[in-house]
C-alpha cells in the first residue's frame, strides 16, 4: 500500500512539473470555469472531483486557460450568466426546477450559454434521465433533444473521435439541443465524470468498462472535445481544415 | 342603317354592322355552323331506316330547325350601331424643343427651320392665335412668336398629344413640327384613341455627318476589387467606315485615359467596344468615355458620355487569428460567422508548445498555422485582420509583422484585442505593429502585475467622444451614457503606456491612469496611412452579451457594439465624420439637387470653422460651376439645394471648409445627362411622322417650306357619340324556343319509331 501511495505521489509531482506554463487569464472572468449546477433532490455532484479533473485535463492538453477550482451555482443564481458553461450531472431523479430556475436556464441558453449534461446513473436507473428530459422540455419546449450524428464537428473539435464514451461504453451517440444554429446542450449517458474522477492522490476513483484505461483516455478526449466545441463552435468545420482532417481520417 | 344628317349644327353619321358575339368572330361561327351541319347530316342518315318515308321529311325539318336555332343562340348574332359626329375644332401647334432639334445640317439647324416655320405661321394669326405647345421631355404652353430653345433631354410625342387635348378639349386637330426622333413611342395609338387628326411637318431632312457614342453603360452596382465592365456602342453616320479610337477616363488619372481601344465602325453602322476597370474604393465611381469629334460633326455632344457606378463590397473578407480559445474569441467568431456577407478565415491556437496532448498527431484534428501563406500571399485580400489575444513570437512571425504594417498603411484594417497573450505580453512594443496601433504598448519586460489589471470596471465614454458612432449607442449622448452605465462590468485590462498622437480614445477605465496621467484607454482607434486600426484593451467584451443579458434581459449590446466597430473597420462611409451626398446619382441639365452631409471632427463633434463652409460643383477640369454656403446644425449636419450644371458630363459636388487655414474636403461624384440617349441617334425620322399623319387622317409635309398656312389645315374632329349593341337572341325567350323545338322533335321521334 505504501509503495502504491509513493508511486502515485511521484506521478502527481511529475505531472505538476510538466504542467504548461500557458497564459493565465488577466481576470477571473476570462478563465474557463466548469461550473456545476446545484439543484434540489437527487445528487448534483455524483463525481465530485470530475469538474476539477476536467479543468485540469483541458489546461494540460490544450491552450485553454481554466479555473482549477470550478464553482457551483443554482440556476436561479444571477451569477450563472458570469460564465457561459454549465455542467449538469446526477445519478438519480431530482425535484422539478422552480419557475425561476427553468426560465433562467432558457435565458442562459438563448444568450449564448452552453450546458453539458452527464448521466452518472447505474445502468437501468432512469430517474435522472426522466428528470432531465422533463426539465429540458419545460425550459425549451420548441427545441427538443435530438441524436447528434457522430460526424458532427464535436467529434473532431480537438481529438479525432469515432463515438462518445465515458466510464461505461453506453449508447453510440449523444443527444443535443440546437439553439440558433449552434449546439447549446449536449446530453451524454456515459458517466463521463466517472471516467475523469480522481482522488487527491491521483488514483482513478472508478473502473472504466469494458475497455479499461484505453477507454478512459478516449472518454477524457471526448470531454476535452466538448469544452473545445463550447469555445470554438464549428471552427473545425471551416473549409481550411477539411483536407488535413480527411487525410488523418484516411478519407 | 347607314346615313348622315345634320344635328344641332354638326354632321352625325350612323353606321350599322352585323357581327357575332362568339369568341373567334365570324370564322369561329362558320366553323361551328359546319360542325352542326355535319352532325345533322349524319343524324338524318341514321334516321332514314327507322321511320316511314311519310314521316321522315317532318322529322328532318325539325332537326334542321333545332340545329339552326342552337347554332344561332350559340354564336349570338349582334347588330352594332355607331353614331359619330364630325365637328369643327381648333387647330393646335406642337413644336419640338428636344435637343435633337439643335442638330446642324448643311442648310442650318432643325431649330432654325422650326423658328422660320413658327414665324410664318404667326402671320395672319395675331388676332386669333392658335394654342401652341412646346414639347420634348415635358409639354408646356408656348407661343409662335417667342424663341424655342431646344433643351429637352427626351422626345415624348404621345404624351404631348395627350397633354395638349387635356389642356384644351376644343382642339380638333394638331400640327406637329418636329424631326420625328420620337423616343417615347405609341404616338399613333395616342392619336387614334384621342380621335384627333394629326398633321405633321418633318424638319431636318438632309445629309448628316456624325460620329457618336450611341450607347454607354456600366453596372449600376459594382463590387470592390472586382473588375467592372464598361460597354459602349459607337455609331458613324454619313461617312465611310473606318477606325475610331475610344478612350476611357476615370479614377485619379485626371485627363489621362486609363484605357483606349480602336474600333472599326462601318458606314452608317455601329461597333461595340468594352473595357474592364478595377474598382478599389467604396462609394460612387465616375468614368468618362469619349471619341474624337470629326470635322463637320453634327452633334459633338454625343462624343462624350459620363458613367457612374456605385462600388460596394460583395463580401467582407476577415482574417480572425486568436492565440487561445476563450469566451471572447468564441463570441467574436459567433458574430462574424452569423453574417452571411462575411468571408471568414479563422485560425485559433488550440495547443501551445508546452501543452501535453497525450496523443499522436494522427489522433488530433490540429493543422499547422500557415503563417507564410496567410501573411505573405493572401494578406492583401483581407479587408480586416483581427489579432485576438495573439502572441506572434512562437510562430516565427517576426518577418510578417512589417507586412501587416504595410498592409494597413496601404488601406487595410487591423484590430488588436486584449488578453493575457496580447499587447505587452506579446512584445508588440518592439515590433512594427506598434507603428499602426493607436496606443503605445508597454515594453515586453514590464511585469505582468503592471502590464495587466484584473479588477472589474465599467468603462466610460472618453471626454469628447460622446458623439462618436462607435460608442454613441443611443439617440443622443445622454441615453448612450445610460446604456454604458447599465452594462455588465468588464474584468481585466491590458495596460498601455499612453494613447498616441492622432489616435482617438473612445472608452477609458473609470479610475486607472496611464504613466502619462491620462485615463487608461480601453478602446482606441487611429488611421495610420490609408488604413484603420482599432485596439480593445480587454478580453471580456463578451460579457456585454450573456452577462448583460442576464442582468437586464437584453443581450444584444455585444453585437451592437462590434457591428459598429466592424463597419468602421470596413470603411462604412455612413460612419465618416465628413461626408457629402446627393439625393440622386444622375440629373438632367439644371435640375434641382438636394445635397446633405455632415461636417464633424474626428470625435464626431461639429467642426468649429474660421469661415462658413460651402458646397462647390466642379467639373473634370476642376472648374467651379456653382457654389452655395452651408449652414451646419448643432450636430454638424447640413442640407442644401443646388442646381445641376447645364452641360452633360461627370461632376463632383465638393464640401469645402476652412478650419485653421486647413481645407477639409469631402466630395461625391454625379452625372448630368443632357445629351443622354436623346442625341445618341441624331437622325431625323420623317417616316414616323408620315405614318402618324396617315393613321390619323391628317396631312404630312416634308420640310418647313412645304407646310401650308395654319388656316388651310383640316381641324375637324371625329367624335364617337355612342355605340349600341343589339343581340336579338340574348333572351330567355330564345332559350325557351330552342327547348320547345327540341322537345317536340324528341317526342315525335319516340312516337314514330326513332330513338
Amino acid at each position: 500500500m505504501l509503495a502504491r501511495t509513493i508511486t502515485t505521489l511521484a506521478a502527481a509531482l511529475l505531472l505538476a512539473a510538466l504542467a504548461p506554463a500557458g497564459a493565465e487569464a488577466i481576470g477571473e472572468a476570462s478563465a474557463f470555469d466548469v461550473r456545476t449546477i446545484e439543484y434540489t433532490g437527487g445528487n448534483f455532484r455524483p463525481r465530485e472531483s470530475a469538474p476539477r479533473r476536467l479543468a485540469w485535463e483541458v489546461r494540460k492538453r490544450t491552450s485553454i486557460d481554466t479555473a482549477l477550482e470550478p464553482s457551483t451555482a443554482r440556476l436561479d443564481d444571477p451569477t450563472i450568466f458570469e460564465t457561459p458553461f454549465l455542467s449538469w450531472t446526477g445519478d438519480a431523479a431530482f425535484e422539478p426546477l422552480s419557475d425561476a430556475e427553468s426560465s433562467a436556464l432558457a435565458q442562459f441558453l438563448s444568450y449564448g450559454g452552453f450546458v453539458l449534461i452527464d448521466d452518472a446513473s447505474a445502468e437501468g436507473d432512469l430517474g435522472f434521465d426522466a428528470s432531465i428530459r422533463r426539465e429540458l422540455s419545460r425550459a425549451l419546449p420548441d427545441a427538443p433533444l435530438a441524436e447528434l450524428p457522430n460526424d458532427h464537428v464535436l467529434f473532431r473539435s480537438f481529438y479525432l473521435l469515432e463515438r462518445p464514451e465515458g466510464r461505461i461504453r453506453g449508447p453510440d451517440h449523444v443527444e443535443a439541443i440546437t439553439v440558433s444554429d449552434r449546439v447549446a446542450v449536449i446530453y451524454t449517458r456515459h458517466d463521463l465524470g466517472g471516467a475523469l474522477a480522481r482522488d487527491n492522490l491521483g488514483n482513478w476513483e472508478f473502473a472504466v468498462e469494458p475497455d479499461g484505461e484505453a477507454q478512459r483516455e478516449r472518454a477524457i478526449r471526448f470531454a476535452v472535445n466538448v469544452v473545445m466545441y463550447a469555445l470554438c463552435l464549428d471552427y473545425k468545420d471551416d473549409q481550411v481544415h477539411a483536407p488535413f482532417i480527411m487525410r488523418r481520417r484516411g478519407g | 342603317m347607314n346615313g348622315t344628317e345634320e344635328v344641332a349644327g354638326r354632321l352625325v353619321t350612323v353606321q350599322s354592322a352585323w357581327g357575332v358575339a362568339v369568341p373567334g368572330g365570324a370564322s369561329a361561327a362558320l366553323l361551328l355552323g359546319l360542325a352542326f351541319a355535319v352532325l345533322v347530316v349524319l343524324d338524318l342518315r341514321g334516321l332514314g331506316g327507322k321511320v316511314t318515308r311519310e314521316r321522315f321529311p317532318a322529322l328532318a325539318a325539325l332537326r334542321v330547325v333545332s340545329a339552326l336555332l342552337v347554332w344561332l343562340v350559340a354564336v349570338q348574332p349582334t347588330v352594332r350601331r355607331d353614331e359619330v359626329a364630325e365637328e369643327e375644332g381648333r387647330l393646335a401647334v406642337l413644336l419640338d424643343v428636344s435637343r435633337s432639334m439643335e442638330v446642324r445640317t448643311p442648310t442650318g439647324s432643325r431649330r432654325d427651320e422650326l423658328e422660320t416655320l413658327a414665324r410664318r405661321w404667326m402671320e395672319g394669326t395675331e388676332e386669333a392665335p392658335p394654342p401652341v405647345f412646346a414639347f420634348g421631355a415635358t409639354t408646356r404652353t408656348s407661343r409662335l412668336g417667342e424663341p424655342h430653345p431646344a433643351r429637352d433631354d427626351d422626345t415624348l410625342l404621345a404624351a404631348a398629344l395627350g397633354s395638349a387635348i387635356e389642356t384644351d378639349p376644343s382642339i380638333g386637330a394638331v400640327v406637329v413640327a418636329s424631326d420625328g426622333a420620337d423616343r417615347g413611342g405609341s404616338a399613333i395609338e395616342a392619336a387614334t384613341s384621342l380621335g384627333i387628326r394629326v398633321h405633321t411637318v418633318a424638319l431636318g431632312e438632309g445629309p448628316l455627318r456624325d460620329d457618336g457614342i450611341a450607347e454607354a453603360s456600366i453596372d449600376r452596382v459594382a463590387f470592390l476589387r472586382r473588375p467592372a465592365r464598361v460597354r459602349a456602342v459607337v455609331r458613324r453616320i454619313g461617312a465611310p467606315g473606318g477606325p475610331i479610337p475610344v478612350r476611357l477616363f476615370g479614377g485619379d488619372a485626371g485627363d489621362v485615359p486609363i484605357a483606349e481601344r480602336i474600333v472599326e465602325v462601318p458606314e452608317d453602322g455601329t461597333a461595340e467596344v468594352s473595357f474592364e476597370v478595377n474598382l478599389s474604393e467604396l462609394g460612387r465611381a465616375l468614368f468618362t468615355i469619349s471619341i474624337p469629334s470629326p470635322a463637320g460633326d453634327a452633334v459633338p455632344e454625343n462624343d462624350r458620355r459620363a458613367l457612374l457606378t456605385r462600388v460596394v463590397r460583395d463580401h467582407l473578407r476577415v482574417l480572425h487569428v486568436a492565440g487561445q480559445p476563450s469566451w471572447d474569441q468564441r463570441w467574436l467568431r459567433g458574430l462574424l460567422e452569423r453574417d452571411p456577407t462575411m468571408d471568414l478565415i479563422s485560425f485559433f491556437i488550440l495547443r501551445s508548445g508546452t501543452d501535453m496532448v497525450m496523443a499522436d498527431a494522427s489522433d488530433l484534428a490540429l493543422i499547422p498555422f500557415p503563417t507564410d501563406e496567410l501573411f505573405s500571399e493572401h494578406l492583401g485580400s483581407f479587408d480586416v485582420v483581427f489579432f485576438q489575444n495573439f502572441e506572434y513570437a512562437p510562430y516565427a512571425m517576426e518577418v510578417h509583422l512589417p507586412r501587416i504594417r504595410e498592409y494597413v498603411e496601404r488601406g487595410g484594417s487591423f484590430a488588436m484585442i486584449g488578453g493575457p497573450l496580447s499587447f505587452s505580453a506579446a512584445g508588440y512594443a518592439e515590433t512594427e505593429i506598434q507603428r499602426i496601433l493607436p496606443v503605445e504598448v508597454l515594453p515586453r519586460s514590464t511585469p505582468a502585475s503592471v502590464a495587466t489589471t484584473s479588477d472589474r470596471f465599467r468603462p466610460v465614454v472618453a471626454r469628447g467622444a460622446e458623439r462618436h458612432p462607435l460608442v454613441m449607442l443611443g439617440a443622443d449622448p445622454s441615453t448612450s451614457a445610460d446604456t454604458w452605465a447599465a452594462l455588465a462590468p468588464l474584468q481585466g485590462l491590458n495596460v498601455v503606456a499612453r494613447s498616441l498622437p492622432g489616435a482617438h480614445v473612445l472608452l477609458t477605465h473609470p479610475s486607472d491612469r496611464t504613466g502619462s496621467g491620462e485615463p487608461s484607454p480601453v478602446l482606441a482607434i487611429s488611421e495610420p496611412g490609408r488604413g484603420r486600426s482599432l485596439a480593445v484593451m480587454t478580453d471580456t467584451t463578451w460579457r456585454w452579451g450573456i452577462t448583460s443579458g442576464g442582468a437586464t434581459g437584453d443581450a444584444s449590446f455585444y453585437e451592437r457594439f462590434w457591428d459598429r466597430a466592424l463597419r468602421w473597420l470596413a470603411r462604412d462611409t455612413t460612419l465618416d465624420p465628413v461626408r457629402v451626398t446627393t439625393d440622386r446619382e444622375r440629373y438632367g441639365a439644371g435640375a434641382r439637387m438636394a445635397v446633405r452631409g455632415t461636417l464633424r471632427d474626428g470625435w464626431h463633434a461639429p467642426l468649429t470653422l474660421d469661415a462658413p463652409a460651402r458646397l462647390v460643383i466642379v467639373d473634370g477640369g476642376e472648374r467651379e460651376l456653382g457654389t452655395v454656403p452651408v449652414a451646419l446644425d448643432e450636430t454638424g449636419a447640413f442640407d442644401a439645394v443646388m442646381a445641376a450644371p447645364e452641360v452633360a458630363g461627370g461632376f463632383h459636388v465638393r464640401l469645402v471648409a476652412e478650419r485653421g487655414g486647413e481645407a477639409v474636403l469631402a466630395e461625391e461624384p454625379f452625372v448630368v445627362e443632357t445629351g443622354g440617349d436623346e442625341l445618341a441617334d441624331p437622325r431625323a425620322r420623317p417616316d414616323l411622322l408620315e405614318e402618324l399623319s396617315r393613321a390619323s387622317e391628317g396631312s404630312h409635309f416634308r420640310g418647313a417650306d412645304r407646310a401650308p398656312r395654319l388656316g388651310e389645315l383640316d381641324a375637324t374632329r371625329v367624335r364617337t357619340l355612342g355605340t349600341e349593341l343589339v343581340r336579338p337572341l340574348a333572351s330567355a325567350w330564345a332559350l325557351v324556343l330552342v327547348m320547345g323545338v327540341l322537345g317536340v322533335e324528341w317526342i315525335l321521334r319516340r312516337r314514330w319509331g326513332g330513338r
